[in-house]
């Protein structure tokens, strides 16, 4: 028999999910997470409280880096190491390398985006051991799960199976991996 | 007191019919990429698009071993076809960004659905756009160098040039575009995967879905970076076609040489990519009977943008007639005067009853409502946008400032043969994704099914 992952509990609404996964937290359990078809709101703060910015930071750090480095490459272009006279303009001709600069800033914001994105979300991962539950197919379509890990430290099968019963859950779920 | 027209969507009209329900949408935007044979539809719109390819294919060889002289172009009307149809494609996938990262911002709800199809609509423009400057240039091998890279030579690309802008504006945008797709995409790629039978096809989307769980933690921060994604798009692609038009005001050529035209090309790419995306959505609802999903709702809507669009430009009309007529510039008046009563003022006077004065039908609700007249409009619109193109740019060409130096530009068979071809490899790609990606986004339709059951 292959080790014990957590219990899933399957709801049928957001609403009810939401309320499940705030009951749980109330009654101390910390590690559990949800698996919802579209994004609930507020679901993230209940599971994951206090402030998240990485992202936003990440990104506009990637922005200033990104215009540096740009506005650099033009400089030493036109400026430095082959400097060229158009029409008297001075060689850092600082409003033309704006566009170079904008565009090539965006471009590495949104680069900085997408990978911090999977990044945080630890993707790629093509196996995670909630795949091995039945009912987890459901939860990319219009099921919402609750899995509570068998890492948290008040985790007992028996009190997780009562305490998910009492949420109004569905079905219940133990998950091997 | 209000009074409504009785053909006019009530303001609570559903933006999905009540019918749809999680599973149901799931299962049937999924089915779509998952039915083992492909409808006979599909088959043929694919086989016309891959022979419309081998033309591009075959053109692009002649082009290569021969140079650009097989095409119309030459001194003075140097800038043909090409040039024109590099503005309109890049107008076109332009308008998908628009519909996609813009109406995110404004969160209208009937963004959710049709995204999918104006993304994919501008993922397949973008290309033919790319392809006309590299088939234009020449000596298309050393497109290259417009990159500034340290290299044995010693030079570097002159950055003051809005043609260099231009590469780098064209080529931020595509690779952006990719990700902004893919970052969208990803919820609806795991729901694929969840429901593909076939191992093959597990693997397959299981892999393009990089192990999505749609966790608490993924979906906020797939909607952080997605917000600011579209936040940054939306700016990005006005920044795009402004430059666009900036190729040509940049120039001394009479009747370019103005300040309107980066706003003028950018009204441009609103009418015509809405269009666009109007006349594919009515295909594929058709083709895929998603009539439930994508609803009178959407194209009502769309076609409300697609008039935005038209008055707009229609304000830009405007100023290419001021500018000329306004102005001390001889050349610039007399070239005017050549667009609009000369060779080419079929072309210009169809244009802008193409373009501005068909689309005002679309202030009568009944002419939202009706598919065939909407399909025709936008039809018509697309033309209308590829006449506009082309007159502004071969017309100053033509009547440049020295009169011994006047031209005509006649295409040659060539010339069309890269129009049809570029429209081969938009289709193809189209096709491709309609067979293999999901073409609605279904991660942001349950979040409007529940509203609707909300409601």
């Amino acid at each position: 028999m292959t080790a014990l992952f957590g219990v899933v509990a399957v709801f049928d609404t957001a609403e009810a999910v939401k309320n499940a996964a705030a009951r749980l937290r109330q009654q101390g359990y910390r590690v559990f997470e949800t698996y919802t078809p579209y994004p609930v709101e507020g679901l993230d703060r209940i599971i994951h409280p206090g402030p998240h910015r990485l992202l936003p930071r990440v990104m506009f750090g990637a922005a200033i880096l990104g215009a540096a480095w740009a506005y650099w490459i033009q400089y030493w272009d036109e400026a430095l190491n082959y400097p060229l006279n158009v029409g008297g303009r001075p060689y850092n001709s600082w409003p033309a390398f704006m566009v170079g600069t904008f565009e090539f800033m965006l471009l590495v914001t949104i680069a900085a985006g997408f990978f911090a994105m999977l990044a945080a979300s630890r993707l790629p991962r093509l196996y995670h051991p909630v795949f091995e539950a039945a009912a987890f197919p459901c939860a990319t379509r219009d099921r919402f799960l609750i899995c509570i890990e068998a890492s948290d430290p008040s985790f007992d099968v028996s009190a997780v199976r009562r305490d998910f019963e009492q949420l109004g859950a569905e079905q219940i779920e133990e998950v091997h991996a | 007191m209000t009074m409504t027209l009785p053909t006019e969507l009530p303001a609570d009209a559903p933006v999905i019919a009540p019918d749809v329900t999680l599973a149901s949408l799931s299962e049937e935007v999924s089915s779509r990429v998952l039915m083992d044979r492909a409808p006979l539809w599909w088959w043929i719109g694919f086989s016309i698009s891959s022979a419309l390819l081998m033309v591009l294919i075959i053109q692009m060889g002649w082009l290569f071993i021969g140079g650009i002289g097989i095409w119309g172009v030459n001194i003075p009307v140097a800038w043909g076809l090409a040039i024109s149809e590099y503005v309109w494609w890049i107008a076109l996938a332009s308008g998908g960004t628009i519909v996609s990262a813009l109406f995110f911002l404004t969160r209208s709800p009937w963004r959710a659905a049709t995204n999918r199809i104006a993304e994919i609509m501008l993922l397949s423009a973008a290309p033919c756009a790319g392809l006309m400057p590299i088939m234009h240039l020449g000596r298309p091998g050393l497109f290259y160098w417009l990159f500034p890279y340290s290299n044995v030579m010693g030079v570097w690309p002159q950055v003051r040039s809005p043609l260099w802008w231009d590469f780098i504006c064209l080529l931020c945008y595509i690779l952006m575009s990719i990700m902004y797709y893919y970052a969208g995409i990803l919820p609806d790629l795991a729901t694929v995967r969840d429901l593909a039978k076939s191992r093959f096809k597990q693997i397959f989307y299981g892999i393009l879905a990089l192990g999505w769980r749609g966790s608490s933690e993924q979906w906020r921060n797939q909607r952080i970076v997605y917000a600011i994604m579209s936040a940054i798009m939306a700016p990005m692609v006005i920044s795009v076609h402004s430059v666009v038009g900036l190729d040509f005001a940049g120039g001394l050529t009479p009747g370019w040489h103005d300040t309107q035209f980066p706003p003028y090309f950018f009204f441009g790419a609103v009418i015509s990519g809405t269009a666009v995306i109007i006349m594919l959505t009515i295909l594929v609802r058709w083709g895929y009977s998603l009539q439930n999903v994508l609803t009178a709702y959407h194209l009502n809507a769309m076609a409300k943008v697609m008039l935005v669009g038209s008055l707009m430009l229609a304000y830009a009309y405007v100023w290419e007639a001021f500018g000329p007529l306004y102005g001390s510039d001889v050349a610039a008046r007399t070239e005017f005067f050549n667009r609009i009563f000369g060779f080419t003022a079929p072309v210009f006077w169809s244009e802008k009853i193409l373009t501005v004065v068909i689309p005002q039908l679309l202030w009568l609700p009944m002419v939202r409502r009706n598919q065939i007249l909407l399909f025709l409009i936008s039809a018509g619109i697309i033309v209308g946008m590829w006449q506009e193109r082309f007159v502004f740019t071969t017309s100053s060409l033509e009547h440049n400032s020295i009169p011994s130096y006047w031209g005509v530009f006649f295409p040659t068979v060539w010339d069309w043969a890269a129009l049809a071809g570029t429209i081969g490899l938009f289709l193809t790609v189209f096709f491709l994704f309609l067979r293999f990606a999901p073409i609605v986004s279904m991660a942001e339709v349950r979040e409007i099914v529940e509203q609707e059951r909300s409601k």
